[in-house]
């Protein structure tokens, strides 16, 4: 780690030297196993290995990033790119690094993860317990991912972080068209329950049998984490100042408003043992817990130094990857973990206290008619149960949720005392920690 | 510069664990980012990447191993990697690949005016030109970000029984976002062009007359657009919905290895079953196409990612299920051979089925023509929300241009005009095709970790009859 800490600090200075003003010196390592498996058995076994150094640099207001696919013999490479900066034009809107020497809080990693060799075994293990609930093809993904971080800006941030995580998919099929899903996602491998999360995956598949076509309608929905997940993505994306700046959110001009029930409270906390916890934001920033919604009043955007400033307010601790991605600036505000907190209810209780609605285990294809309205709708998938007088009486299929997302949030009143760790493919993403919640009076819609 | 010496190493070190097959990739890639927010520069980023990729095959199992270090060591350890993976995996039915002829062959796409000889000054001129159009209609447009992206990859392509394949393919994709507003409401338009070729793709885009022209349309349909009465009526899709209903409820399920469920705990399984081969799914006119081969396209390639050549497939013939997009993998499992469907977003991702050029085939009628006979209907020619469940039978598209049609004739706009329809219905709907294939291009998702992949979709106008609306 301090390697790659160093190898930063060095880029740093070369680059200074030849010029720039600004400069942030990302190095990152990244080791990663995955096993896929489908109808009940491996598919294939995928490693890759990256090591590469993001690196922004400004000559006053000219900006330039890049991502340097190397971490030897940088000095030309950062030479380069101070040269390329003299040539841009200047980006007005573009206000600094952030200044400051910071401590670190220093993260625990697990061993186990980094030397892991035959994760085969987990995938096993998930495969029995799913069909030991009864399902007859289970699929999914086992990943084992390392990541190490040496951090350097000109503004004085110096540091190190070390990062493991072991993230199991597990989707168990006891129909065609009867599934259930589960994760699990713990940063050591001893939090890697692989046997109940097939088994969790198998039971919703279990109860999901003999789907009946869904109604339209109006419909009370109590969301497992894992479907809360795919929304806390487009949520949490539209917290990120850059996505208000240009209208791309239904968050624009709503701090000190009501934007979810008076039962909502949704934090990013990259701070707490997940297997997003990180010690700094990409600009070295140290990371800390935000409170964005408070009891359903919105209260922060999510910030970097330069949309801080142009909001006049203080940097979040959120700056991005320096290397942009598509509709992204470099080090684009961005959540690390978003944390819905808890209430008091159990499942059994939300379920009982429901008249008429439907339990629904995930959903995919979130997509949005308008960022700046909330417009949306979604596809629930894998166990979908009706549940009626406070009871499930059985399991539907073919059904849309099409509303809006403002009102999703402020139509929850009631959510579980227990929180799950979440994290599944791109969908309900990024890693985050998150209860079951019950939204009234949604509005279902289904193919005519 | 790729280095096929190295490829000849590592193809030599895997040979002598007398896999299947062995497969080695090396890959270099140029790439430039922009973007324009508000007006402003908002991101340059300027990289330089190369990696390679090792593939095993054994009977019992496949192991895949990547690295951006390139090097004679790292070959090897990617090698001994790759084999100790797919020995690891265990396989209860064995992996099987189907018999394809070595290649020897290079292929490119040419530029006229090459991407990287255009300086970063010329590329923001540009995108601030699209932005200074937008504003110069008058039109209030609240939220304005563009974004230019070009990079250069070339590739080696080796494998055990023999294959060399040498490649290099430019790309260059523009995409915008601009949130119009009138009288205090606002409609959204998120779009992108994109190709293969040099920078003259930009003259064939048009953007600085489209960009403003769907400015306009956006206000019109605010300050002029109606609802549409719930209910059966004739529905004529623009090509761009035509594209994506082709993309999402054929390309996709036709997907071999969706249908054998390789993909089923992520973008999922598919309605359709290896079974269903010749069984109707639409009307005699529902045709769709995926086609590599299109010169210039977004989803153009000569060679798949397993050195197969790429041809046309008819995927819906005639209304008919003809034929699944198939690799050498999924292909063998059906007794049939790859189609040449094998893709990679990169050297560090394993390569899987996907999709390259996706259209519905022309048919014979004029456009003025299709409205001739519609007496109540709508034309929707481009869509904003949409989705579809995954197994693809569930699909939704929710118009951002749509119109009433009245007696033959284009009426006012219509607003938010939403179909919600399963796919058979969708395709058996169709009774008449226009003659003009139009595309449009989009990044497709699938692969965990998902792999963006740029591909063109496309197609006619179509006319349906009797389909719900809302």
């Amino acid at each position: 780690m301090n390697e790659l800490k160093e190898i930063s600090q060095h880029v740093v200075e070369v680059a200074r030297s030849a010029g720039a003003d600004d400069v942030v010196a990302e190095a990152i390592v990244t080791e990663v196993k995955q096993v896929r498996f489908s109808n009940s058995q491996v598919d294939a076994v995928n490693s890759w290995s990256e090591e590469h150094l993001a690196l922004l640099v400004a000559i006053g207001k000219k900006v330039i990033s890049s991502d340097i696919r190397t971490l030897t013999d940088l000095d030309p490479h950062a030479r380069a790119l101070v040269s390329l900066a003299k040539k841009v034009p200047p980006s007005k809107t573009y206000e600094g690094v952030a200044p400051g020497r910071f401590k670190y809080r220093r993260n625990p990693v697990d061993g186990r993860i980094v030397k892991l060799r035959d994760p085969s075994r987990f995938v096993h293990e998930a495969i029995a317990g799913a069909e030991g609930f009864g399902a007859n093809n289970v699929g999914g993904t086992f990943y084992a991912i390392h990541e190490r971080v040496g951090l350097a800006s000109s503004g004085g941030a110096v540091g190190a972080d070390e990062s493991t995580a072991a993230d199991l998919s597990v989707r168990a099929f006891s129909q065609p068209e009867a599934s259930g899903h589960a994760v699990c996602c713990t940063p050591t491998l001893t939090g890697m329950e692989a046997k109940k999360t097939g088994e969790r995956a198998g039971e919703f598949a279990s109860h999901a049998r003999d789907p009946v076509m869904g109604e339209q309608g109006k419909f009370d929905l109590i969301v497992d984490p894992l479907f809360l997940g795919s929304f806390i993505q487009s949520t949490s994306s539209m917290l990120s100042a850059m996505r208000v700046e240009i209208s791309n959110s239904m968050y624009a001009k709503k701090i000190g408003k009501r934007v979810a029930s008076d039962e909502v409270t949704f934090i990013d906390d990259p701070t707490i043992r997940s297997t997003t916890r990180r010690a700094f934001d990409h600009e070295g920033v140290p990371t800390r817990r935000n409170v964005l919604i408070k009891d359903g009043i919105l209260k922060t955007y999510l910030h970097n130094t330069g949309t801080a400033k142009r909001f006049k307010t203080k940097t979040t601790a959120n700056a991005g990857p320096l290397i942009p991605s598509a509709y992204g600036s470099a080090a684009q505000p961005m959540a690390f973990h978003p944390v819905v907190v808890p209430g008091d209810w159990n499942k059994d209780e939300l379920i009982a206290d429901t008249k008429r609605g439907l339990y629904i285990n995930n959903t995919w294809y979130t997509r949005y008619q308008n960022y700046s309205t909330g417009e949306f709708s979604t596809i629930p998938r894998d166990a979908i149960l009706r549940v009626e007088n406070g009871e499930i009486v059985g399991a539907v299929k073919n059904i849309r949720i099409s509303d809006n997302m403002m009102n999703f949030w402020k139509s929850i009143d009631a959510l579980s005392r227990k929180a799950q760790d979440i994290y599944w493919w791109e969908e309900a993403a990024p890693p985050s920690t998150l209860p079951t919640v019950r939204a009234k009076q949604m509005t279902i819609t289904r193919s005519a | 510069m790729i280095d096929e010496d190295l490829a000849e190493y590592m193809l030599d070190a895997a040979s002598k664990h007398t896999p299947v097959l062995a497969e080695v990739r090396l890959e270099s890639t140029r790439c430039t980012q922009l973007a324009l927010k508000a007006g402003q520069v908002d991101t340059i980023a300027s990289s330089q990447d190369a990696g390679m990729n090792v593939k095993i095959f054994f009977a019992s199992g496949v192991g895949f191993s990547s690295s951006n270090v390139v090097s004679k060591a790292e070959g090897l350890r990617l090698v001994r990697q790759a084999v100790s993976q797919a020995k690891s995996a265990r396989r209860k039915s064995p992996c099987t690949l189907s018999a394809e002829k070595a290649v020897r062959t290079s292929w490119e796409v040419r530029q006229k005016k090459s991407l990287a000889d255009v300086t970063t000054e010329e590329k923001l001129d540009y995108l601030r030109s699209l932005d200074s159009a937008a504003l110069k209609t008058g039109v209030k447009v609240q939220g304005r970000y563009y974004d230019l992206k070009d990079w250069e990859t070339t590739r080696f392509f080796g494998n055990s029984e023999g294959s060399r394949i040498k490649s290099f393919i430019p790309r260059m994709k523009v995409e915008s976002y601009n949130l119009v507003s009138a009288k205090g409401e606002t409609e959204q338009s998120m779009r992108e062009w994109g190709g293969s070729g040099g920078w003259e793709l930009k003259d064939e885009w048009n953007l600085l007359e489209v960009l403003p022209d769907e400015m306009r349309m956006l206000k019109k349909q605010i300050e002029h657009g109606k609802r549409v009465k719930p209910g059966k009526c004739d529905l004529v899709c623009g090509s761009e919905v035509t594209g994506i209903a082709a993309h999402e409820s054929c390309g996709h399920p036709m997907e071999g290895d969706r249908i054998q469920g390789r993909e089923m705990s992520q973008a999922g399984r598919s309605f359709i079953s290896e079974d269903m081969i010749g069984q109707r799914l639409g009307s005699k006119y529902a045709t769709v196409i995926d086609d590599p081969g299109i010169p210039g396209s977004y989803g153009y390639y000569a060679y798949d990612e397993e050195g197969v050549k790429a041809r046309p497939r008819y995927l819906y013939k005639e209304g008919l299920i003809n034929e699944f997009l198939h690799n050498r993998e999924t292909g063998s499992k059906m007794g049939l051979v790859s189609n040449g469907s094998s893709r990679a977003e990169s050297y560090l991702r394993e390569p899987i089925v996907r999709m390259g050029n996706t259209f519905v085939a022309p048919g014979d009628f004029e456009e003025d023509e299709l409205f001739g006979t519609v007496k109540d209907g709508v034309l929707m020619n481009s869509f904003t929300e949409w989705n579809i469940d995954d197994k693809r039978y569930n699909q939704k598209y929710v118009s951002r241009e749509a119109y009433f049609i009245k007696d033959g004739e284009l009426a006012g706009p219509a607003r938010k005009c939403t179909i919600e329809i399963t796919t058979p219905a969708f395709w058996s709907a169709i009774d008449a095709v226009t003659k003009k294939v139009r595309f449009d291009a989009a990044e497709c998702g699938k692969g965990d970790p998902g792999q963006g992949m740029s591909v063109f979709t496309g197609g006619p106008m179509l006319r349906l009859r009797g389909v719900s609306l809302r």
